[in-house]
């Protein structure tokens, strides 16, 4: 069974309908990443997908309840999928480890000394325990990605999305997130990543999801969408990102 | 009678104003700091009665605020005490400015940080007490300090109440004396020296809790 299945979602803002039937499954321990021009709604998708914006239509099964009916705990849904944002979004009053520890202390109820050791601990599997004490504002941007990227993997989420997670970063400290990424990916973490890199595509992916104008266009491995797609659009677009790096 | 001894007849009603300046602040603070979360809720009425409030109390005089409650309310059988109406007079004063100062520092907390704890799971309260309220605080700093400023020098008024702070003490004495100069002189002395005890206790306040990135505005 599916971790995550979504079915027709669709997606509108002031009549204009961004996700068209959106349908695509994620397994556990799969990882899949969402590609597509700017504006395809591919973070519409992600936000939809952990109901941090609400589905205009479609459902979405996430770990065989469908969470888009009334009444579900969207708290209880959210807090079992990690999500790490373009810019961070690390608490900027907050330490490293205050971060980290934050959303152990407060909904998973954990004692002060257990969220400390547990957020030790994935710090250290990122290589930042040695920056748990410094502010966001004393960190590189590349260890600003891992930090929010520890922050969302110490909940032990279900799934961990991504919302272009390296672009906001110049290629070195993208070179330093990538391969934070691709460790979780060996580790087979399930993940759902949203890029525009291929780079990071690759690196990270069981399968790349194309989406052209709010419908999903093809899913394939990346090397059978990168060079030479049959369909012109998913052709173009990878001839053009992948010869501007 | 030397000037330091006036200094230290004086200081016996330093301490009704550090205590009413205290109590007001406290008021201020508490106002202000309900408005702000109410303006939170964006809903209509809500809107409308925090924009008519801090008009009218941004723009009526303290001292007609204090004899609207102390001498006006008695008229239709409500009696306050001086001290209480005083600090009801500059705490709803000072709520009104610090509401702005607060509603401005909230706006200055970047959205992404709110839409994170939102997607980690976090409610409304708690995003507003463990990722808002703390940055909120910081940022306000320089206009809370300023509030305060305007409160300690407001509560010279209390002596229109028969509060027995420095002012209403060195009117006594002036009249005794007739050494106006020297007393007066000696007010604004012991002012300006529980202001610099204010705010050198909110600069370590503010040190204490700093931040880096974060800079008060």
């Amino acid at each position: 069974m599916a971790l995550i299945e979504v079915k027709d979602l669709a997606k509108a803002f002031d009549g204009k309908t961004v996700l068209k039937g959106i349908n695509l499954e994620l397994s556990e321990g799969q990882s899949k990443v969402v590609m597509g021009t700017s504006g395809c709604g591919k973070s519409t998708l992600l936000r939809c997908l952990n109901l941090l914006l609400p589905p205009t239509s479609g459902r979405i099964i996430f770990k065989g309840e469908d969470i888009t009916r009334p009444g579900v705990d969207i708290r209880k849904v959210r807090a079992d999928i990690g999500f790490v944002f373009q810019h961070f979004a690390l608490y900027r009053h907050l330490t490293v480890e205050e971060n980290v520890t934050l959303g152990l202390r407060k909904l998973k109820k954990m004692k002060a000394t257990e969220a400390v050791q547990k957020a030790s601990h994935e710090l250290e599997r990122v290589g930042m325990i040695e920056h748990r004490g410094k502010y966001p504002a004393q960190l590189s941007g590349g260890q600003k990605q891992r930090a929010a990227i520890v922050r969302a993997l110490a909940m032990d989420p279900a799934v961990l999305f991504l919302d272009e997670p390296t672009s906001a970063l110049d290629p070195e400290m993208s070179r330093e997130v990538v391969t934070v990424i691709n460790k979780l990916f060996l580790e087979n973490v399930t993940m759902l990543c949203v890029t525009h890199d291929p780079f990071l595509a690759k690196y990270i992916s069981d399968s790349i999801i194309f989406l052209d104008e709010g419908v999903v266009v093809a899913e394939d491995i990346a090397e059978r969408l990168f060079y030479n797609h049959a369909d012109p659009r998913i052709k173009h677009f990878f001839m053009s990102v992948i010869d501007h790096r | 009678m030397t000037f330091g001894n006036i200094l230290i007849i004086l200081a016996e009603g330093a301490g009704y104003t550090v205590l009413v300046t205290l109590a007001s602040i406290s008021a201020g603070l508490a106002v202000g700091l309900s408005l702000a979360v109410l303006s939170t809720l964006r809903w209509k009425a809500v809107s409308l009665f925090l924009a008519v409030y801090t008009y009218v109390f941004r723009s009526i005089p303290v001292l007609v605020l204090l004899f609207i409650l102390f001498f006006g309310l008695p008229g239709i059988g409500i009696r306050i005490s001086p001290f209480v109406s005083m600090v009801a007079t500059l705490g709803l004063v000072s709520g009104a400015y610090l509401a702005e100062v607060f509603r401005g520092a909230m706006a200055a907390v970047d959205g992404d940080e709110i839409l994170a704890a939102e997607a980690a799971g976090l409610n409304r309260w708690e995003i507003f007490f463990y990722i808002i309220m703390p940055q909120m605080f910081r940022m306000s700093v320089p206009g809370m300090i300023n509030e305060f400023t305007s409160v300690l020098k407001y509560t010279p008024f209390a002596y229109t109440v028969g509060i027995p702070e420095i002012m209403k003490e060195a009117m006594s004495l002036a009249a005794l004396t007739l050494r106006g100069l020297e007393i007066y002189l000696a007010v604004g002395i012991l002012y300006f020296l529980i202001y610099k005890l204010f705010v050198m206790f909110f600069m370590t306040l503010e040190k204490r809790f700093r931040v880096p990135g974060l800079a008060s505005k």
